[in-house]
């Protein structure tokens, strides 16, 4: 599988190291238990797209969120994971 | 009075100091000693004051995208987003640029892989596409050879690559270099 | 007689170059340009192996890498090569080969019986022979069916041999450089495309070598030959002999294996043995031909039976006469050409059976080479003892015919080769008119021509290579002119082989998977037990399941179940076949780094002086630590270690901490993102002080520590254990830009920018006192416990100097830039003599942190909390960080959890185990009376008694109490008593001296 890091191209997937849902949000710090326990242990698992947080660990440390089809690897999108998460806090706010 | 203490090199005596082709040499190994190096990161909001800075010192753009420029002794290569190598041959001192400024000088190692054969030996260690058609002159590239991470810029047609790792694998680098290039003419010397 | 069945002219061989080769301790001669099949055939040795189950003789079936049946041993000692197909294998000067599973000899085998015991190795006999009794299986069944059965052996010794990885790009990737893969190649390469043609023989051109055909008015090899010549001198193509494509991965990422020496007795010098490429190809053509399939009859696996399309290449090709009078049994007109090929080169054809009557050019071709003309009749059986020496044939009407003959060629039609095309999931589709699977859909950028889509005509395989090629090449922006597809000899009519795909049943055997000896009878077996699907199919009969991933047998066993249970092919099913295509050694995958050379290894800058100093080096991940430094005398790392811990509490030692992972952390948000990672504050850590800091994982369990100092209002410099230090840069990247985008912090590692040593003692202020420069205080009250600063050292190095203490006694760590930590380690030694210092290395170390409870790798092992580390009161109240919301769950606060504590025996003398269990004393040592474990255990020379650290359940309640420590790995139960995890020095003292 290869990866388009948006800083330095396409690049091999062992460049890149995978973390997992990219559409969770850390709870606020007065979120209730519950809402932590959901966001540290609660996944869904969907068969096709699927948006999720890769490192570019090997080459630019970029932190990215990948959209991708889980059925055929087609990826779809890649953005830099810091733009996406300033986005969203302009849209919370 | 303790004595002065004596600098040295992070690859003796861990490599053997010369591996020499018979006849021509395809590919060329060499360490660089002679660089000072620093990270710089650009603050927020304080972008536009660094790439001043930076023009006002050394007369270049600092690269918004994968590529080197080089200005006298001195260069930056650029590092990921909002973050550059700098190098100098000279006694510049990066402290003053406004940004975070992290002396690199004695953690990065720099190797040189120089030659027609130079391509082709670095296939064995890097994934990247290195044909003159897709990296040239100027480029730069963050990526690994084998599992050792490289920051890789190409500085002339010959073609040369300048290979930057930490300095505590740069013996281990040297010593794979060489055992790949040990098919194709390698010349490989210590400084 | 020498070269017997070589042919006095023919073939591509160069037959002024004559190669000595020995088969069985037996010498013979071949030319260059043979393979060992070929060579072996032209001397009449047809035998060449036994099979793996029956141990029946076994002779060459084919002439390619889908050769199911001929496979030797090659080369001898540590280049011992089992399972070698002996079709693909190049003749060399000096090549060693033996035939493989044959006892005591390949034309005596006594295992052969096995043949007798045939009921007992049906299939599924696993399942069934030897499930009971049970325990007679690993000391009876399991080494006498490996006895009988198995195929080769391996070497015993070392690899000699080097590999080599390499990554190559290119606009396009041709696979197979037969007719369309030429044509591919041209028209994208003359455009000035980046191509890349690879194929798995040594001889480009595919079929153009093995057929008689003409292109352009050229013999086919000859234009083959040019073709190949034009492609080499392109500066932008690169052409792989020997390279087989062995599978295809997402994003255009191609894997092949070039096979660099192995048709040389012994790799060139630093030559790679093989070599695996690794290629990612823009867009993909895939010419990889088709492959024969046969008929199944009685006996149809004894030496001198082959595919038509082989008998072709040997003679063709190689200048060999596979027999000297031959039945040719077919379903298809392409078999055709056998009669022809042979007939033009003097073998008789005893006679022609066209399976189903319905192949116009074979009837015809009988007629012109003057052969019986069998319409609708099949073979029941060869006949032959080592080999054939004649056939049974059944005519339409049942009549049976003997014939005296040495070769049955057999062709059931052609199976296109799209292996590759299925790598990513994609479903071939059953054409009923060409009776073969053809490619679904294909990987994106990937197209199939030529025989491997079933496009089985000369004319029709160049002219869509040539199409695939230009548009590949305007695809990345090469205008390519348009490319004459030359013309050809005339084609006839094609009749596909579709059926039927066995004789009528006789009492021999009829083989499907040659490999395997997997039957027509074991097919039926196994849809009369119900496994009627083709993957029950394979997984009960290990159909297609050998080296040769059944490349002759697939289609045919499942053409035959689709008979057997009345279905059509496609109701019955598909194998997709999974990467690799063909086998790959180990050692290819593995590449040049092994061995030491395997990762990278990290030396600290202190390595080349403890190497003088004959250190005992442990690997901790990529480092190398001095473990300690024996002197003379010293008899074990024991005694080693307690000097050096006796060194440090009583006068001064230094160690190299130069392997923890250090960050420079700068901005204005430094503080803000510190008080986000570790669990209590940095915001309001003075300038010029440090802090210990632990962080967390979300889930609330301890993730790392390390003590983190303040340089400046905006620059802080942490550190990490060393197994985290790039765990914790990517935690920190990830805080950075994910969960908190707005602070303004950057990272930069230095691990390696600085030599950092620990000196450590009592006496280690006046060290460091004779090495820093005029004008620096390092008194107390200048430098207190968890003070730093900067400062000059040994002449104006700059450097920096912390208060810190991992040891418990008082202690500094001198950081100076890496350049200098040889010099530094020299000069601190020579500083420290006047006080008795001495080097002390990782296991004096862990003697010392364990002394002082202090939690390491043992107790930060991912599963414990703050609070179990006894540091829960260290966590703000005042902030959010990682881990605050899910640490203050009620189970982390349960007093139940097991919470770290000290351990001592009660017995003094007694040796405690870390990895122990700890039960109450008088009970059960069950799980349900688990109260906790011993993490880390050392024997203390300041306590003068074995010590160890540990959870334990209720800890705090059970402070005196004596539990058992259960070690039932190591027969050690002893008495423990529960005491607080620091030994020596708790108040203190000494640090802060």
């Amino acid at each position: 599988m290869r990866i388009a890091c948006p800083h330095c191209g396409p690049r091999g997937v062992d460049e890149f190291s995978y973390l997992g849902d990219a559409t969770l949000t850390r709870p606020a710090s007065d979120a209730p238990e519950a809402a932590f326990a959901d966001y540290v242990y609660f996944r869904d698992n969907p068969a096709g797209e699927h948006r999720e947080l890769w490192q570019h660990a090997s080459g630019c440390q970029s932190w990215l969120v990948v959209t991708r089809d889980t059925r055929t690897h087609a990826i779809s999108q890649v953005e830099a994971a810091r733009d996406v998460a300033l986005a969203r806090s302009k849209g919370a706010a | 009075m303790p004595e002065a203490l004596i600098a040295k090199s992070p690859l003796r005596p861990h490599v053997a100091s010369e591996v020499s082709a018979h006849g021509d040499a395809g590919v060329t190994l060499r360490e660089r000693l002679d660089l000072r190096l620093a990270q710089i990161s650009a603050l927020r909001g304080r972008e536009q004051e660094l790439a001043d800075a930076v023009r006002q010192a050394f007369g270049v753009e600092l690269p918004a995208t994968s590529k080197r420029v080089v200005s006298g002794p001195v260069a930056f290569a650029w590092a990921g987003p909002g973050r550059w190598l700098a190098s100098s041959t000279a006694e510049t001192d990066f402290s003053a640029l406004p940004g975070a400024v992290s002396d690199q000088s004695d953690g990065r190692a720099v190797l040189s892989v120089s030659g027609p054969k130079a391509r082709e030996t670095l296939a064995t260690l890097i994934s990247l596409d290195l044909h003159p058609r897709a990296f040239a002159t100027g480029d730069v590239a963050l990526t690994h050879a084998a599992s050792i991470a490289v920051t890789l810029w190409q500085s002339d047609d010959a073609p040369t690559y300048e290979l930057v790792c930490f300095r505590t694998f740069a013996a281990t680098l040297w010593r794979w270099i060489a055992h790949a290039g040990a098919s194709r003419g390698i010349d490989a010397k210590l400084g | 007689m020498a070269q017997s069945h070589r042919l006095p002219s023919r073939g591509l061989v160069d037959r002024a170059r004559t190669i000595g080769f020995r088969f069985d301790g037996r010498s013979y001669e071949g030319h260059a340009g043979d393979t060992l099949a070929s060579a072996l055939l032209a001397n009449g040795v047809r035998l060449v192996g036994r099979s793996f189950k029956y141990h029946r003789p076994r002779g060459v079936i084919a002439s390619g890498s889908e050769e199911p049946n001929a496979l030797v041993e090659l080369r001898t000692g540590a280049r011992r090569e089992p399972n070698t197909k002996a079709t693909t294998v190049e003749l060399f000067d000096g090549l060693d080969a033996q035939s493989q599973n044959r006892w005591p000899s390949l034309a005596f085998d006594l295992m052969s019986v096995n043949q007798l015991a045939s009921p007992v190795f049906v299939a599924g006999f696993y399942y069934k022979t030897f499930m009971w009794p049970a325990k007679l299986w690993e000391k009876l069944y399991e080494p006498m069916i490996r006895r009988a059965a198995g195929l080769g052996r391996a070497a015993e010794a070392a690899d000699p041999d080097d590999y080599e990885k390499f990554t190559a790009h290119c606009d396009l990737l041709v696979v197979g450089a037969g007719p369309a893969g030429l044509a591919a190649a041209l028209a994208a390469g003359r455009a000035g495309a980046r191509v890349i043609l690879a194929d798995e023989d040594f001889v480009l051109g595919g079929r153009l070598n093995a057929d008689r055909r003409v292109i352009d008015g050229a013999t086919s090899p000859d234009w083959a030959a040019r073709a190949v010549a034009e492609l080499e001198s392109l500066p932008e193509v690169t052409v792989l002999r020997r390279t087989t494509v062995l599978a295809a991965y997402d994003g255009g990422v191609y894997a092949a294996l070039e096979r660099v020496s192995d048709h040389i007795a012994v790799p060139a010098a630093h030559q790679p043995r093989q070599r695996l490429w690794r290629i990612v190809a823009t867009r993909a053509v895939l010419a990889a031909g088709s492959l024969e399939r046969p008929i199944a009859f009685g006996n149809n696996d004894l030496p001198g039976v082959m595919l038509a399309g082989a008998a072709r290449t040997y003679l063709n090709r190689y200048g060999v006469a596979p027999g000297k009078r031959a039945v040719v049994y077919a379903s298809t007109s392409d078999a055709a050409r056998t009669v022809l090929d042979l007939s033009a080169a003097g073998v008789e054809i005893a006679a022609v059976v066209d399976a189903r009557g319905d192949a116009p050019a074979l009837q015809e071709a009988a007629k012109a080479a003057k052969a019986p003309l069998i319409l609708g009749g099949s073979i029941a059986r060869a006949t032959g003892w080592r080999g054939v020496s004649g056939c049974e044939i059944a005519d339409a009407s049942g009549r049976t015919l003997k014939m005296e003959c040495d070769l049955v060629a057999v062709s059931g039609g052609w199976n296109p080769s799209m292996q590759l095309s299925t790598h990513l999931g994609g479903r071939p589709v059953w054409d009923d008119a060409k009776a073969a699977f053809l490619p679904g859909s294909c990987p994106p950028g990937m197209t199939v021509v030529g025989a491997a889509a079933g496009a089985f005509g000369l004319a029709q395989a160049i002219a869509a290579g040539a199409q695939a090629g230009v548009e590949a090449a305007s695809d990345a922006g090469f205008a390519a002119s348009a490319f004459d597809v030359p013309s050809v000899d005339p084609e006839p009519d094609v009749v596909y082989g579709r059926g039927p795909w066995r004789s009528p049943s006789t009492s021999a055997k009829a083989f499907v998977d040659l490999q395997n000896d997997v039957t027509v009878k074991d097919v039926e077996l196994s849809a009369r037990e119900g496994f009627v699907s083709v993957e029950h199919l394979k997984r009960y009969t290990t159909l297609g399941m050998a080296t040769d991933q059944g490349k002759t047998a697939n289609l045919l066993g499942l053409a035959i179940m689709a008979d057997v249970t009345g279905r059509t092919i496609p109701q019955t099913g598909m194998t997709l076949s999974r990467p690799p295509f063909a086998p790959v050694a180990i050692g290819a995958l593995g590449g040049a780094h092994r061995g030491k050379e395997f990762k990278p290894t990290r030396l600290p800058p202190s390595h080349f002086w403890a190497e003088e100093q004959g250190a005992v080096f442990t690997e901790t991940g990529q480092w190398m630590r001095a473990a300690y430094f024996p002197r003379s005398g010293e008899k074990d790392w024991f005694e080693s270690t307690m000097r050096e811990v006796e060194t440090v509490r009583t006068k001064v030692g230094v160690y190299d901490a130069s392997t923890l992972g250090k960050i420079d952390i700068q901005g204005p948000d430094a503080a803000a993102l510190l008080d986000k990672v570790y669990i209590n504050a940095f915001a309001s850590l003075a300038v010029g002080k440090a802090r210990y800091g632990l962080m967390l994982r979300e889930d609330g369990m301890a993730m790392d520590d390390g003590t983190t100092t303040r340089l400046s209002d905006t620059h802080y410099y942490m550190t990490t254990t060393t197994a985290n230090a790039a765990a914790v840069m990517r935690h920190l990247e990830y805080a950075k830009q994910w969960l908190w985008p707005e602070l303004d912090v950057a990272f930069a590692s230095v691990t390696d920018q600085w030599a950092q040593y620990a000196i450590a003692g009592p006496r280690s202020r006046e060290v460091v006192a004779a090495l820093v420069d005029e004008g620096f205080d390092v008194s107390n009250e200048a430098l207190p416990y968890m003070g730093a600063t900067e400062l000059t050292v040994c002449g104006g190095t700059r450097a920096r100097l912390f208060r810190l203490s991992f040891s418990g006694e008082l202690a500094y760590e001198l950081a100076v830039p890496a350049r200098y930590g040889d010099a530094m380690i020299r000069a601190i030694i020579k500083a420290g003599q006047p006080f008795g210092i001495c080097p002390y290395g990782a296991e004096a170390l862990s003697v010392m942190r364990i002394e002082k409870g202090h939690a390491a790798g043992p107790e930060l092992n991912g599963t414990t909390a703050a609070a179990d580390l006894g540091m829960g009161r260290m966590a703000s109240k005042k902030k959010d960080f990682i881990g605050r919301a899910m640490a203050g769950r009620d189970g982390l606060a349960d007093p139940a959890r097991p919470r770290l504590v000290g351990f001592r025996p009660v017995d003094r003398s007694a040796r405690l185990r870390s990895g122990s269990h700890l039960v109450a004393r008088g009970a059960e040592p069950s799980a349900a009376n688990d109260a906790g474990y011993v993490t880390s255990t050392a024997y203390s020379p300041s306590n003068g008694h074995w010590i160890g650290l540990g959870f334990l359940a209720r800890a705090e309640e059970r402070m005196g109490e004596i539990v058992i420590a259960h070690d039932p790995l190591r027969d050690g139960d002893i008495e423990v008593e529960v005491v607080s995890p620091v030994f020596v020095d708790p108040e203190g003292a000494r640090l802060r001296a």
